[in-house]
């Protein structure tokens, strides 16, 4: 499964936050991909790859991204991108 | 058996230590051989690549952190794209890595190859210590 409860926080020392879910983000993509299947496929046809394939190894991909973590520690702000 | 229980049992038939003291060492070894199992184990079955930077302030910046954990299966998911690359287009590839000095034939490289180097990157510790920096690469 894509990391659903992924997102993005800012957190800056004078005290602002921002938090940003980063779900309407993967129900863009995924709104997007079904969109261009048939073109995929078509372009798929023609360069000699399986559409199918390319689709599964994106979805392996952005299952796996799940757990991975970025965080930047700065005197001024901290930065934490999750994808949980 | 290993060494550390035959001199226990000698130490037991020399009349050293008592039955009871032996029958503690004994359990003492187990609990040591389990628990060294075990993080060989928790090793073997490492998930994640960690990368941590930490920037010391006496480097005349603020200090810095950066902490950052990648799953292996996302390295193993990645490394199937090379699969996913046309054949002619593997020769423009070829072509354009060779002119910068690398000479690599991307049909010989299989994702079970490159499955291999990520396994093998559950053994990779990575320590850089500096005077302003350290950076620690590691699997866990």
């Amino acid at each position: 499964m894509i990391p659903l409860r992924s997102s993005v926080v800012l957190h800056h020392r004078s005290g602002w936050r921002v938090w940003v879910p980063l779900f309407p983000f993967w129900l863009l993509l995924i709104l997007v991909g079904a969109v261009l299947f048939p073109l995929v496929v078509l372009a798929g046809f023609a360069l000699g790859i399986s559409a199918v394939r390319a689709y599964a190894t994106g979805w392996r991909i952005l299952s796996a991204m799940k757990h991975t973590l970025v965080e930047v520690d700065d005197p001024e702000v901290h930065v934490r991108l999750s994808f949980a | 058996m290993n060494e550390n229980r035959r001199q226990i049992l000698e130490m037991l038939a020399e009349g050293k230590i008592s039955a009871q003291e032996a029958e503690r060492l004994m359990g003492a070894l187990g609990d040591e051989s389990g628990a060294a199992q075990q993080e060989g184990a928790i090793k073997r079955q490492a998930k994640y690549i960690r990368v941590m930077v930490d920037t010391d302030m006496h480097a005349g910046k603020n200090p810095t952190k950066v902490n950052i954990r990648v799953p292996m299966q996302l390295l193993r998911s990645g490394v199937r794209l090379v699969s996913l690359i046309p054949a002619q287009a593997r020769v423009h590839v070829e072509d354009a890595m060779h002119r910068n000095g690398i000479d690599l034939d991307l049909s010989q490289i299989r994702p079970e190859n490159l499955e291999e180097i990520v396994d093998h990157l559950q053994d990779v510790t990575i320590d850089v210590d500096d005077d302003k920096t350290k950076v620690r690469v590691f699997a866990e």
